[in-house]
């Protein structure tokens, strides 16, 4: 075991004198964690806003009731009130704006049709209209949702309305007993509850993602530098030494598990200092990072079974995982991609390393043992034969 | 001439190492069919449904709610299984029914469902939409119940007037309609954002990492070599560059004729499309030759190339497209038109989501020039300064 530890040690000291193993190893991820970061720390800022036109040409109580009671009280959403459908339609859409005036203003408009509030008292057909601006999608979807909700509780007090005067067989104050049905409860009611949060947000995110991309770079050079001592020709003189193979492998897997483990430590630390990155419980997040570096020495192994010399292996290991990193959502969020990829997704022990992270957010560091686990498959089956591959090479 | 020759014998180099075949062609394919995929399926928000004891009311608000358009209606076994996807984003929010809803609702009593929404959902969307669908089931309920409770009538006959009111009654109705330009992405199809984001990443990494490949050149003494023929400084860095372009082109060139042959990707014009390629492919050169310049190990090179490949690539909206970034912040959208990225990427969107032609992208195009000639530029006058000092030293 010493022999490993020696062997291991002079690696070390080989990396710590190369540059281009910190870039990779920390400033990398730390500059691409800062970049993502600052793309995307707006969505976590976002606050609905919306700014809805209405025109009411009824003016009738029914009406007042929607834009007063319905639109105006909304959070979020501002209304600007028009006289006519003309002066309306420019909030909307600029083609029909006046030359020069200001941009479209407004997602969405109401229009409230002449005759709505004595058409809801009737049983004749009544509709409000909602135009929406296309390239406002989600204000508009809003401004939809917020009339089809007034539409359905007017439906349901014109029927249990007509119901009275139908049981009854005589006409009632229709809006005063529409009023009452108001104020009553209805039968099939929802609770809100707000989910607590097993997300992380978008510095934390990318900060992990890019820490569990580069790791798979990071721990290459336990298998290149395997592949260059035979290059060189020192491997042969290490076989000819009277110590066994396993040594070998064994003190440069030590090797690589060490700068992984050290570089992402560094991120973590780093970007928590830094850029307030929320990583959470430190146990759970040490038994991911080590189960992640395990992963990663696991299948980089794997891979170098098909190169001969050292740059094939690190080609072949950083396309494999450029694939994996992505499939596993470290540039872009897979959570709630539609589609095969949500599944396919844990193919990849990216996915585990970042959802360990995210349930670790919400929850006790119990949740991490089912990703670690699954991390640890991934490091021990590729790693086996990897490592069975590479020692048949050992060979003077 | 000389420049083509040393240029042919850096692409020999280049495809003779089967890592940068794959690299040039087969990671780009496989990335634009995950983003793709990715994109695929349905784009509609998921909200959760569960329900216990299923009876026939719970059928019915089922197949209402299914059938609203504004999300997929996705059904859980378990409330705690459908609770932990929205608390991971999976799902907006969770519809659940408590058991023997139709039986409590039929015996007068109130029935409450319960919405576990998700907390970064400030929208509500979903949310008001279910409790819509929900309110219009009762509707008959609550009909009933109030004519029955005002003495009008007993429940099952208020109930029965009530029904058959509904069928004739119509309800009151919203029509929806829209106006204005569509959302810029919209009306593209689902591989065109992926194969335009991932051919601006590639062609720019791609050719970028083939700066290692120049300062192996210098480390080695080939480029030193070179320069003690009767060659001038001004070929050898034209055939270095030159190398590089045709990497670029030939990458892009790939991705361009495979996305459009076999995803269907829709570029726009052709003639403007192919000139943003070609050009691209010449800043991606004066961009790997400034590193090159830059630069004296090759590894270094190749590391900071990976980084400034994805870096600028994400930054300038190859990776999140530029509409989005638009609509986060202006901020960020205006720090990407930092990156060459963003210039090729708005005349790309310019050609094919308002089906523009040349004379719309021309200003695209001068920048991009710009760009070339100022990463050119530099990089000769670096590269001469470097080139001199290694032959007479």
């Amino acid at each position: 075991m010493r022999t490993a530890w020696a062997i291991a040690a002079k690696d070390l000291k080989e990396r710590l004198r190369d540059r281009s193993a910190y870039i990779i190893g920390i400033v990398a991820p730390l500059a691409l964690a800062l970049v993502f970061g600052f793309i995307l720390s707006p969505v976590q800022d976002y606050q609905f806003e919306a700014t809805f036109g209405v025109v009411d040409l009824d003016g009738g109580p029914i009406a007042e009731l929607f834009v007063e009671g319905t639109l105006a009280g909304s959070e979020g959403v501002e209304l600007l009130r028009r006289d006519s459908v003309e002066s309306a339609m420019p909030l909307v859409d600029r083609a029909v704006a006046p030359f020069g005036s200001d941009e479209v203003t407004a997602e969405a408009v109401f229009i409230i049709p002449a005759g709505f509030s004595d058409d809801v008292q009737s049983d004749r057909p009544v509709t409000i209209q909602v135009i929406g601006n296309e390239s406002s999608e989600v204000e508009a979807g809003v401004a939809v949702a917020m009339a089809q909700g007034f539409a359905s509780q007017m439906t349901s007090v014109r029927v249990a309305v007509a119901t009275v005067e139908e049981v009854i067989q005589a006409p009632v104050d229709r809006l005063a007993t529409g009023v009452e049905v108001l104020g009553t409860e209805s039968p099939a009611s929802i609770v809100d509850v707000t989910a607590a949060t097993k997300q992380l947000d978008p510095v934390t995110f990318y900060a992990a993602g890019m820490a569990v991309f580069f790791v798979f770079f990071t721990v290459q050079f336990g298998v290149t530098s395997l592949l260059e001592e035979r290059h060189a020709g020192t491997l042969s003189r290490l076989l000819v030494a009277p110590i066994p193979k396993w040594t070998i492998l064994a003190g440069k897997s030590i090797g690589a598990f060490i700068v992984g483990v050290v570089s992402v430590t560094v991120l973590v630390i780093a970007t928590a200092l830094l850029v307030d990155a929320e990583w959470g419980s430190p146990l759970g997040v040490a038994a991911l990072i080590l189960a992640a570096v395990i992963a990663a020495m696991g299948i980089v192994a794997l891979v170098s079974a098909f190169a001969r010399t050292a740059e094939q292996a690190g080609a072949f290991a950083s396309l494999v995982a450029i694939i994996l990193g992505f499939l596993g959502g470290t540039f872009f969020d897979l959570s709630q991609a539609g589609g095969w990829i949500a599944d396919v997704r844990f193919v990849s022990p990216h996915a585990w390393f970042l959802r360990g992270l995210a349930d670790l957010s919400g929850g006790d560091v119990g949740v991490v043992v089912v990703p670690v686990l699954a991390m640890l498959a991934f490091g021990l089956v590729a790693g086996a034969i990897g490592m069975a591959n590479l020692r048949k090479g050992l060979r003077p | 001439m000389k420049a083509f020759a040393i240029a042919r014998t850096n692409l020999i180099r280049f495809f003779k190492d089967r890592s940068s075949i794959f690299q040039t062609f087969v990671l780009p394919v496989v990335l634009i069919l995950l983003l793709g995929g990715a994109s695929g399926g349905s784009s509609l928000p998921k909200v959760g449904f569960v329900a216990a004891e299923p009876d026939a009311l719970v059928a019915q608000l089922q197949e209402v709610l299914a059938g609203t358009g504004s999300f997929e209606l996705v059904e859980f076994d378990s409330r705690d299984d459908a609770v932990r996807a929205v608390e991971r984003g999976e799902l907006q929010g969770v519809l659940i029914v408590p058991n023997g809803y139709e039986a409590t609702l039929r015996s007068g009593a109130n029935a409450e469902l319960e919405f576990v929404g998700k907390a970064s959902d400030q929208l509500g969307g979903a949310g008001a939409i279910v409790e819509s669908v929900v309110t219009q089931q009762a509707t008959l309920l609550r009909a009933a119940r109030f004519a029955e409770e005002r003495g009008f009538a007993t429940f099952d006959v208020a109930l029965l007037a009530a029904e058959e009111l509904q069928t004739t009654m119509p309800p009151v109705a919203i029509e929806v309609s829209s106006t204005g330009e569509p959302w810029k992405l919209g009306g593209l199809g689902q591989f065109d954002v992926a194969a335009q984001t991932m051919l601006i990443l590639f062609m720019f990494m791609t050719t970028l990492l083939g700066a290692s490949a120049i300062v192996q050149s210098r480390r080695l003494g080939v480029t030193q070599r070179m320069l003690s023929t009767p060659t001038a400084a001004r070929t050898v860095i034209l055939g270095e560059g030159l190398s590089r372009f045709i990497i670029g082109l030939i990458q892009g060139a790939f991705i361009f004729l495979g996305t459009w042959l076999v995803f269907d990707v829709a570029w726009g014009a052709p003639l403007a499309a192919v000139t943003i390629v070609v050009i691209f492919a010449v800043v991606s050169s004066g961009a790997a030759m400034l590193l090159g310049a830059l630069v004296n190990n090759d590894q270094q090179a190749g590391s900071i190339g990976v980084v400034l490949g994805l870096g600028l690539a994400a930054l300038g909206g190859a990776m999140y497209p530029l509409a989005v970034l638009e609509v986060l912040s202006d901020t960020v959208y205006r720090v990407a038109h930092v990156t060459p990225h963003a210039w090729a990427l708005e005349a790309f969107e310019e050609l094919t989501a308002f089906g523009g032609g040349f004379g719309d992208v021309a200003l695209f195009l001068a920048i991009l020039v710009g760009y070339a000639l100022v990463f050119y530029a530099l990089a000769i006058w670096r590269l001469k300064t470097v080139m001199r000092r290694s032959a007479h030293g």
